[in-house]
C-alpha cells in the first residue's frame, strides 16, 4: 500500500476562488489569494486599470488592477468586497516533476469554470529568457490567468500562453515567480504600481523613463498604456455613455472587444457590432410556450413597438435595436439615441415579465429568474406544471 | 451513356436597364446632410439611387417606386421619414400562426434597421426614423435592402400561408413562345444537372460539387424571370447546397432531393412563377474589373482547373468555368461590351464536348481578364470604365 495520500477530488470546482474576469479587450480567468484579491495575467486585464469579476450567481463586481508585471505576465486586482471561494495554496515550485499530473481550470471560450487536465512536459522551461512550467494539458483563449493545479489542489503556475503552431504544448508562470509577486504587493503602499520591464522596479506615476534603469516606458509597449488614458473609439464611447445614463457601470457590462452583457432586472442585454454597419442590442428574454402563439406573435409584430422589435431564435423570443454606426459617427442626435437605447435597456425588464404573465412563455436560460416580477416566477413555476401533467 | 455536353441558350429573363450611378450624387447627399439641410439630402439620394425617376418634395406629396413585385412608399411626416412596403394582409388568425412565426423568425431580425410590422392584419416591411438620423449611408442600405427583401417574399406567400398580397406590383406574363421556351430550358437545366449529379457521386469531388451546385442555381437565375412559390422553394435549397461553408453530405442530399423536386414542376406551376418584373433600384451588383480579375485572371483556383484540363480531366474543368460565367452573368451586370464578351464565350461553347468547352472557356477567361480585369489597380467605388471601340475579342 502507498503511503502518498490520495489525490483531492475536483468534484466542487464550483466552491473554488476562481473567477472570470472582463473587460473591454476579452476574458480571462483569475485565483483568489484572499478574499478580497485576485492573481491574473497582466494581458488579461491590459490596459483597464478597473475591470469586472463574475461571481457563481452571475452578478458581477468591479475590481481595481492594483499592480502589475508586464514581462511576468501577471496582475494583482483588488476586488470592490469580500467574495467567497476557497482560496488555494501555492506549491513550491522546485519539487514540481516531469510527467506530474496537471489540472487547469478556468474560463475556456467564454465557457463556464472548467478542468483540463494532462502532465508537467518540462518543469523549468527556458522560453524568451524567462522560465515556464510546460505541459501539455489543453489551454484555450479564456484560461489565461488562471490556476495550473497539482493532485493535491496546490497551485503550480498561473496558465499564460501556448504555442499556436504547435500540439499541446502550454506554458504557466511558476509558482515561486507568482509567490514573489504577491510578496512584493503586500508591502505595496501606493494605488498602482507597475514593475519596469527590464529592472522590475516598481514605476508608481507615468515617468518617460525608470528612474532605475534608464528604460524608455513611454514607448515601451508593454507599460505605454498603463498610465495614460486611451482614446476610446467612437462606438464604444457611444455606447458605454448610454450605459451609464441607463445606470449601468460600463465596466461590469464589458465583455470584450465591442461587446457587452449584462442583466437589466432579469433580462439578458447582449450589445456588439456585427460588421461596420451596426450596433445591436438583443436581449434573448424569454421562451414561446405552447399555447396562445398567434396572439403572442400578434403582440411581437404589432408596430406599436417601434424602433425596437422582436424576432424568433428557435422557441426564444429576442427584443431588439439596430443602431446604424453612421448615426454614432455623424454625432447630429445622441441624445435621441442614448434615449433609444436607455428606453430598450428599461423596456426589456419590464417585457420580459410580461411574455411570461400574459402569454404562457417562459425564462430564457439566461434570465435572472430571481429578479423576475414578484408574483410572474410562481406563475411560470405553475404554467410549467401544468405542461408537465398527464 | 455520361452526358456529353450542356447547352446555353439566351435569357428570357430581361437584364436590368438601370443607369450608372453617378457618385457624385452620392457625395452631394452627404455633404447636404453634414450641412444638416435634411430633406434635400433625402432627396439627393433617391436621385442617385433612382437615377431615372423624378424625385418629388416628399413633404407634400408621397413617393413610391417598384422593385420587381414590391410596391416601395416614401414620404416625411413631421421630422420623420417612413418607408414602408406591404408584406401580406392575413387571414383569421387561427390560420395565420405560420406565417407570424415565419415573419418572425426570417424577416425580423438583428443587424437590419427595418423590420417586418402589423398593423390591423396587414403586415408591412417598414422602416421610420428622425431626419437627423439619416445618413445617405443608412438610408441607401435601407432602399436597397428593404425592397429586395419585399420583393423575395411575394405571391409564394398565397399558397404558403393563406394570406392576401395586397399591394403589390403584377408581374407581366410571358408571351406564349418565351412560356414554351422557358419550360424547354427549365427541363432540359435541371435534366441535365440530374445528369451532372450522377457524375458528381461518381467522382466524390467537393469541388465538383461546389461548381455545379453554382451552376445549377444561377443558370436558372440568368436565363429565367423566376418569382414566387418556385424561386422561392430553389432559393431555400440553394442556400444550403450552394453553401461552400455547408457539410458536403448535407449538401448533396439537399441537391439530390432539390433537382428532384425541380424536375417534378409541371409546365403550368412553372408558368405560375414566371413574370417580368421592373427594377427601379439595379438588383444586381455593378461588375467591377478587379472581380473579373480574381474570378477569370488566375489565382489558385485558375490553376487548379489548368491542372484539371492539362491532366485530361475535361468535365470538372468544364463545369467549374461554366459556373464561373453564369456567376458573372446572374448576379452582376456590366458594359455592354464585357456583357457581350461574356455572352460570346458561352455561345462559344454551347453543345460542344467537354473538351472544347474547358479549353474554349479557359482561353476566353484568361483574355478577358487580360483585356477587362483590373491588372493591379485598386479597386475604385465606381462601375467599370468602358473600353473605346469594338470588342477585342478574338473567338
Amino acid at each position: 500500500m502507498s503511503n502518498e495520500n490520495p489525490p483531492l477530488s475536483f468534484d466542487d470546482i464550483e466552491a473554488l476562488g476562481i473567477f472570470q474576469v472582463y473587460t473591454g479587450s476579452g476574458t480571462g480567468s483569475g485565483f483568489l489569494i484572499d478574499e478580497r484579491h485576485l492573481v491574473t495575467n497582466c494581458h488579461v486585464v491590459a490596459p483597464f486599470r478597473r475591470v469586472a469579476l463574475e461571481l457563481r450567481d452571475r452578478t458581477r463586481i468591479v475590481g481595481t488592477v492594483r499592480r502589475v508585471h508586464p514581462l511576468r505576465d501577471l496582475a494583482l486586482v483588488e476586488l470592490a468586497h469580500a467574495v467567497p471561494g476557497a482560496v488555494l495554496a501555492l506549491a513550491q515550485s522546485d519539487g514540481l516533476r516531469s510527467k506530474q499530473p496537471v489540472h487547469i481550470l478556468g474560463f475556456p471560450v467564454g465557457l463556464p469554470l472548467s478542468v483540463t487536465e494532462g502532465v508537467i512536459s518540462h518543469p523549468r522551461q527556458l522560453l524568451d529568457d524567462q522560465y515556464f512550467v510546460q505541459t501539455d494539458a489543453a489551454i484555450n483563449p479564456g484560461n489565461s490567468g488562471g490556476p495550473m493545479l497539482d493532485d493535491q489542489k496546490r497551485i503550480i503556475a498561473v496558465t499564460t500562453c501556448k504555442l499556436t503552431a504547435a500540439d499541446a504544448v502550454g506554458f504557466g508562470i511558476p509558482a515561486s515567480d507568482v509567490q514573489s509577486f504577491i510578496e512584493a504587493f503586500r508591502g505595496q503602499s501606493a494605488a498602482f504600481g507597475l514593475q519596469c520591464p527590464a529592472c522590475e522596479e516598481l514605476i508608481e506615476s507615468a515617468v518617460r523613463y525608470c528612474p532605475s534603469c534608464g528604460l524608455d516606458l513611454e514607448t515601451h509597449p508593454d507599460v505605454a498604456d498603463w498610465f495614460g488614458t486611451p482614446e476610446p473609439h467612437p462606438l464604444v464611447a457611444f455606447v458605454e455613455s448610454a450605459l451609464d445614463s441607463a445606470a449601468v457601470d460600463p465596466v461590469l457590462a464589458r465583455h470584450g472587444h465591442q461587446n457587452w452583457s449584462f442583466h437589466s432586472g432579469s433580462a439578458p442585454i447582449k450589445i456588439w457590432c456585427c460588421c461596420s454597419e451596426h450596433l445591436n442590442f438583443s436581449s434573448p428574454m424569454v421562451q414561446t410556450g405552447t399555447r396562445k402563439l398567434a396572439p403572442l406573435f400578434e403582440y411581437l409584430l404589432a408596430a406599436e413597438h417601434a424602433p425596437f422589435c422582436f424576432d424568433l431564435s428557435g422557441n426564444t423570443v429576442r427584443m431588439n435595436l439596430v443602431v446604424h454606426t453612421s448615426d454614432v459617427f455623424a454625432n447630429l442626435a445622441h441624445p435621441t439615441l442614448i434615449e433609444r437605447v436607455r428606453a430598450f435597456i428599461a423596456k426589456a425588464d419590464e417585457t420580459d415579465n410580461l411574455l411570461i404573465r400574459e402569454f404562457a412563455c417562459q425564462p430564457a436560460p439566461e434570465t435572472k429568474r430571481d429578479a423576475l416580477e414578484h408574483g410572474v416566477h410562481a406563475q411560470e413555476k405553475d404554467a410549467h406544471g401544468e405542461h408537465t401533467l398527464p | 451513356m455520361p452526358i456529353a455536353s450542356l447547352s446555353f441558350p439566351l435569357p428570357i429573363r430581361r437584364r436590368p436597364s438601370v443607369a450608372p450611378r453617378n457618385f457624385i450624387r452620392r457625395d452631394r447627399a452627404i455633404e447636404l446632410f453634414e450641412s444638416l439641410r435634411f430633406d434635400e439630402s433625402v432627396c439627393e439620394t433617391l436621385a442617385y439611387l433612382l437615377p431615372e425617376l423624378r424625385i418629388p418634395d416628399l413633404r407634400t406629396q408621397a413617393f413610391s417606386f417598384v422593385q420587381g413585385s414590391a410596391r416601395v412608399h416614401l414620404s416625411i411626416a413631421g421630422e420623420r421619414l417612413v418607408v414602408r412596403a406591404v408584406l401580406a394582409a392575413l387571414p383569421s388568425a387561427t390560420s395565420a400562426t405560420a406565417a407570424l412565426r415565419y415573419f418572425l423568425s426570417r424577416l425580423s431580425s438583428t443587424g437590419q434597421v427595418f423590420q417586418p410590422r402589423l398593423n390591423e392584419r396587414t403586415i408591412a416591411l417598414e422602416f421610420a426614423d428622425d431626419l437627423r438620423l439619416l445618413h445617405p449611408h443608412k438610408l441607401i442600405e435601407i432602399l436597397q435592402r428593404l425592397p429586395m427583401e419585399a420583393d423575395s417574399n411575394d405571391g409564394w406567400m398565397v399558397g404558403q400561408f393563406g394570406v392576401e398580397t395586397p399591394d403589390r406590383e403584377p408581374l407581366t406574363a410571358l408571351d406564349d413562345d418565351d412560356s414554351r421556351r422557358a419550360i424547354e430550358i427549365w427541363q432540359l437545366h435541371w435534366a441535365s444537372v440530374d445528369e451532372l449529379m450522377v457524375e458528381c457521386r461518381r467522382r466524390r469531388s467537393l469541388r465538383f460539387l461546389d461548381a455545379l451546385a453554382t451552376y445549377a442555381v444561377d443558370q436558372t437565375r440568368y436565363l429565367l424571370p423566376l418569382n414566387g412559390a418556385v424561386r422561392a422553394k430553389l432559393n431555400e435549397a440553394a442556400d444550403v447546397f450552394a453553401d461552400k461553408d455547408g457539410y458536403p453530405n448535407r449538401r448533396e442530399t439537399t441537391l439530390v432531393k432539390c433537382i428532384r423536386e425541380m424536375r417534378a414542376i409541371e409546365g403550368a406551376e412553372l408558368a405560375l412563377s414566371l413574370g417580368h418584373a421592373n427594377y427601379a433600384i439595379n438588383p444586381l451588383r455593378e461588375g467591377t474589373p478587379s472581380l473579373l480579375t480574381s474570378i477569370l485572371g488566375g489565382g489558385s483556383t485558375m490553376q487548379t482547373i489548368g491542372e484539371l484540363r492539362a491532366s485530361g480531366r475535361a468535365l470538372e474543368a468544364a463545369i467549374e468555368l461554366i459556373a464561373d460565367y453564369h456567376y458573372l452573368l446572374a448576379h452582376q451586370t456590366w458594359s455592354p461590351e464585357i456583357e457581350a464578351a461574356l455572352r460570346a464565350a458561352l455561345d462559344g461553347v454551347s453543345n460542344r464536348p467537354w473538351r472544347d468547352v474547358a479549353d474554349g472557356l479557359w482561353n476566353h477567361a484568361n483574355l478577358t481578364a487580360k483585356i477587362y480585369g483590373s491588372h493591379g489597380e485598386t479597386d475604385r467605388d465606381e462601375p467599370a470604365a468602358d473600353h473605346d471601340g469594338d470588342s477585342r475579342y478574338e473567338q
